[in-house]
Order: C-alpha cells, then structure tokens, then sequence
C-alpha cells in the first residue's frame, strides 16, 4: 500500500496510467447500468451527433455510442485479461522447467517453443476462425490467441530458471530430498513473478491490439460490442464518407487511452522492479 | 563400526566433445575410514580433489562426473547404506542423519524468502512430526546463539556471520549423526570463523556426531579437525592424527603445507612451491608429486607408492616417507 502511494506521489508514469486506467475502468463499471440492451439495434434514433441525450452521439444502426463503447471496452479488456493469464501461466510452466530442467529437454521444449514464436499470428487466427465459424466465441479466440503469444515471455523466463539452477540454494533443496515440482513453486516462483506482472501488461497490450485487429477486420462475434467492432461497423456504414465521425472517433480515442493508459502503467512497474531500465534512461 | 568407510573410490569427470573423450580424475583410488565421533579433515590446494571428493561420499553428483569404481558405505543408527547401491536408502537418510554445509553456504538461504522457509522447505519432512516444527527450530536457534526473530528476515537483511550460522543450524536441526562440511568458513573474516568454528565443534560434541570437514586453510586445521587426510592431485598422500601431522609431517607436500603457515615471531619469508598442481586429466607419471617434490628419486617417476602404515600413526604414500622436514 505504501508502495502505491509513493509511486503515485513520485513517479508521473505511474499516475498518468492509473489515471488512464481509471477512465477505461469507469466506463466498464458503467455498462453495468446501461440502460440499452447492448446487442440490440434501432434502440434510439440514427445518425444523432454529440448531444446531451447521446453524449457520443448514435450510431446508424441506431445505438447510443456511449453506451455501447462501455461495454465494447469492457470486452475488450476481458478478452486482452483473459489472453494474458492464460498465456502467463503457459509462459511460467515451460520457462520454469525448461530452465529448471536444462539438457536435452530444454532443448526439445526451445525449439518447440521457437517454432510457435516464429508463426506468425492474424494469419492462424484467421485460419481457426473460417475452419470453426459458428462456433467462434471470444472465449475461444482468447485460448487461440493465448497459445500464440507466450513464446517471448517463456524464454524470458527460462532464462531466469536457468540461472537459479545453479545457485547454491537449488542445490541445497535438491540435496535435502525435495522433489522437482516443490523446488520450481517454492523457491523460484517467486523468483520470477516480478517478470510475470510486467510481462503481462505488456501481453496485454498485445492481446487488445490483436482483437481490436481482428474484429475491425471482422473476423469475431460481430454482434457482440468490441471497440474493434464498433469501427468495422463505423466502417461497412461509410461513416467517415457520411459525416458520422463520432461513431469512429470516440472508440479510438477510448482504445488510444486504454494503451497509453497499460503502457504507462508498464513502463513504470518495469522502473519499480528494474532498477537498471531506471539508470539506463538516466544515461548510464 | 566406523561412521564412513570409503574404498577404493574412483570419481572422474567424463567428458565427450566430437569423439574426444577426456577423463578429468578428480577422485582417484581413495580409501579411507572415519570415526563415530570424530571431525575429519580434508586438507590440499585448490583442484586437489577435495570438493569432488566429499561431493562423491554425500552422493550429491550430477554429471559429468561419475563414480567409476569403488564404493562410500555409511553406518546409519547401526545401518549399514551403500551410497551408490542403495539410492533410495540414501534419500531417505539426507538431512536426516547425513547433512551438507556447502560451499558458500551463504547463498543456501533463498534471497526471496524468508528464512523460516527456508527451514520449513529444506527439514520439514525430515522430523517428526509429532513434535511441533517451530518451536524446535526456535529451540535449535536459540542453542546456537541465534534470536527467534532471524527467523522472520530475508537473507539479505543479516550479516555475513548470522548467515553462515544459520545454514549451520539448517545443517543440523534434525541432529545427523554425519555431517559434510565444505569450506563452511573460507568466506568471513577470523573473527567470524572463530565463531563459527566453535560453534561446529560445539554442535558435533553434542550430537556426537561425524564431521568431513575440508579446507584450504592449515590454520583451521589445526584448531578444529582430530584426523587429517591430505589430498594431491585427486589422491590421498598423507592421514593422521591431526597434531601428529602437524609436529612431524611423513610426506614433502605436507611439510610444504605446514611449512607454509605464518608463525608469530618468525619474520623469515615464506617459500612457496615451485609450479602448480598437475591437470587432472593427464596427471604425472609414477608419485603425481614428483615434478614439484624436492625429495623426488627415479622410483617416484616411475612407481605410484602406496598408502602404508605411517611412523605417525596414520597412513603416507610416499617412497621417502619421514624423510621430509619442515623448514
């Protein structure tokens, strides 16, 4: 609690983000009371601008932008949360065994998990939702994506355990009889949770851009409000063409705040855990 | 029954690099006995074998090296366990009755956790269970000079010493009746070492229990240790009783040893050695001292000399044994 305080007393990236965040948040607590049914069209009158009644202003399909972006940004972040702890926990268990482990088996598990990085992403995304069509939801697009995106994250990982490995403590675990499992959970996990919370800021990011992608594209549960969504709706209604520029610009500036909202917020964890990234933009 | 009994043991490091196989012979042909209720000591220069020696007789080696031949037996509480036949015996025992000061020991505590974690993780399952597990630690820590509230810190927060007395007390909660020291004192400064060193001899009076202890350094030797084996370039040369080494050395190299200590009062400068300990993997012909030895005849080029009965009462392997002299 008092490293809360003081971080956002003293270091500005730190409350820019969670001032950032908190905007993005106040809205996803809002769509909790929205008065629209979100899914539903012609709900208010079309094409109105910026008003008091429609604050946003409503879209041609005749919904109030305000209140479908609270629950396209409430979307949006679940599916980036739920994307970056699955990916996390993947990331966690193969970098921490594969260090841990070393050898051939680290080598086997690398070159596996070289090959997943090296794959590129929209392509296979786009693969798995024309082969499972109807049955896409977001829950399986975060899964598909969540098994594409841990790859860097492990490595960084491994890289840690690899060290640990040989450190006097590890040897003394194994010398006093506890079992592989024991060592990685008891005394390198908490190693490396550090690497995980800034790791998954950074995933998260990702994760948002690549739904936002995806459904821009239309290539997700267009009924369903995504900040990706609203603008490829934005877009097969030629809303820029029309003059309807609220429709377009107020989910991105809400996207463009989400991100610099999470990267703020990562660059100054990073600066919190890593002393040395602090020192480097001081010029050492 | 002796506590260890070690025969004709023979640990190499193997390695295969594109076809070429390279045998680095850390530990070779040692036999060698310790007592109930007695600290050994190990005593020789860096990469004398002495660290691979005592790495082999914990069974606590991970490849490259392997034992090639031989055998390290325990006795166990009247229990006879074979080190390398009897593998699950052996686990059971670790920590139980068989414990391990590593080398820098400092760094056994886990820097990101506390200390009773450490404790918790390392002897838990090694104790009874019936007996409640912190009130015995506290109990231990408080025998060892040490507050209950160490328990609470992080490593990083206590100094040099209360760390190596803690890992002390790790090694020993659970009262092992063998005890593996290495190196625990190389690390602090003299006064810290005392400390330490009393508190071992404290901990073995007690427990009567067997200690290796291994060290570089003579002076610890002398103050700590009942018997002293002597390794060279992975052999056994010299072993004794400790202050019968120390007033007439059988072997050159152990006389070069002692010699080597400062004495108060004595201002005359110290010669060391000439050269540096053979390579492990293509050691000398014949006694692996030889090209160093100042005593060395044709015979010790060519006839590795075996361990036999000492005038000291222990063992030498050496062809001109007793003739060395302190200087």
């Amino acid at each position: 609690m008092k490293i809360l305080r003081d971080l956002l007393r003293y270091n500005r990236e730190f409350l820019a983000g969670v001032v950032l965040l908190g905007i993005i948040l106040t809205m996803i607590g809002l769509s909790l009371f929205s008065p629209f049914d979100e899914r539903t069209i012609f709900a208010v009158p079309p094409d109105m601008p910026p008003s008091l009644d429609h604050w946003f202003g409503t879209t041609s399909r005749g919904q109030d932008v305000f209140w479908q972006l609270t629950a396209a940004l409430r979307n949006t972040l679940a599916f980036g949360i739920l994307v970056a702890v699955i990916s996390r926990l993947i990331a966690l268990v193969v970098g921490l065994t594969s260090g841990y482990l070393g050898g051939k088996v680290d080598q086997a598990i690398m070159a596996a998990n070289d090959t997943i990085g090296a794959l590129p992403h929209i392509p296979i995304l786009l693969l798995v939702y024309f082969v499972m069509r109807d049955q896409m939801s977001w829950v399986v697009l975060a899964l598909v994506a969540a098994l594409l995106g841990w790859s860097h994250d492990s490595r960084l990982i491994r890289s840690v355990a690899l060290g640990l490995r040989t450190r006097e403590f590890t040897r003394h675990a194994v010398f006093s009889g506890m079992r592989t499992l024991q060592i990685l959970v008891r005394e390198h996990l908490p190693y490396v949770v550090p690497i995980l919370f800034f790791t998954a800021m950074n995933n998260l990011i990702w994760a948002i851009g690549l739904e936002v992608t995806l459904s821009i594209l239309g290539f997700s549960d267009i009924n369903r409000p995504s900040v990706g969504g609203m603008i490829y709706w934005a877009n097969s209604h030629s809303a820029m063409v029309s003059g309807i520029w609220w429709w377009i610009a107020f989910p991105m500036v809400f996207v463009v705040i989400l991100f610099l909202g999470l990267f703020m917020l990562a660059m100054s964890i990073n600066e919190y855990i890593d002393p040395r990234s602090r020192l480097a933009r001081m010029g050492a | 029954m002796p506590a260890l009994t070690i025969d004709r043991l023979k640990a190499y490091y193997v390695n295969e690099h594109f076809g070429l196989k390279r045998e680095v012979r850390a530990v070779d042909d040692i036999s060698l006995v310790v007592r109930r209720n007695e600290i050994y000591g190990l005593a020789g220069e860096s990469s004398s074998g002495k660290t691979s020696l005592i790495k082999t007789l914990a069974g606590a080696i991970r490849p490259p090296m392997r034992v090639i031949d031989g055998s390290v037996r325990f006795n166990f509480g009247g229990e006879s366990v074979d080190v390398y036949r009897q593998p699950d015996r052996m686990r059971q025992a670790r920590w139980r009755h068989l414990s391990y000061i590593m080398q820098g020991s400092m760094n056994v505590l886990n820097p990101v956790r506390r200390v009773k974690h450490s404790f918790r993780d390392f002897a838990f399952r090694h104790m009874d269970p019936n007996r409640d597990f912190q009130d015995r630690v506290v109990e231990h820590l408080r025998r060892l000079q040490l507050a209950p509230g160490v328990l609470e810190a992080y490593p990083h927060q206590l100094s040099g010493g209360m760390r190596q007395r803690l890992t002390i007390a790790l090694a020993t909660i659970c009262e092992p009746e063998f005890i593996v020291a290495d190196e625990p004192t190389t690390a602090l400064d003299v006064l810290v070492q005392q400390d330490v060193l009393a508190l071992i001899k404290e901990v073995q009076r007690r427990l009567r229990s067997s200690v290796v202890f291994v060290t570089h350094d003579m002076s610890v030797h002398a103050a700590i240790t009942d018997r002293l084996g002597v390794m060279y370039a992975g052999r056994l040369v010299e072993e004794g009783p400790t202050a019968r080494i120390f007033a007439e050395p059988q072997h050159p190299y152990t006389a070069h040893l002692i010699a080597s200590l400062p004495r108060i009062g004595d201002a005359r400068i110290r010669r060391s050695l000439p050269g540096k300990p053979p390579a492990l993997s293509d050691p000398p012909s014949g006694c692996r001292f030889h090209p160093r030895c100042p005593l060395a005849i044709a015979r010790c080029i060519k006839e590795v000399p075996e361990m036999l009965p000492s005038a000291t009462g222990g063992r030498v392997a050496c062809h001109r044994a007793g003739e060395a002299e302190v200087t």
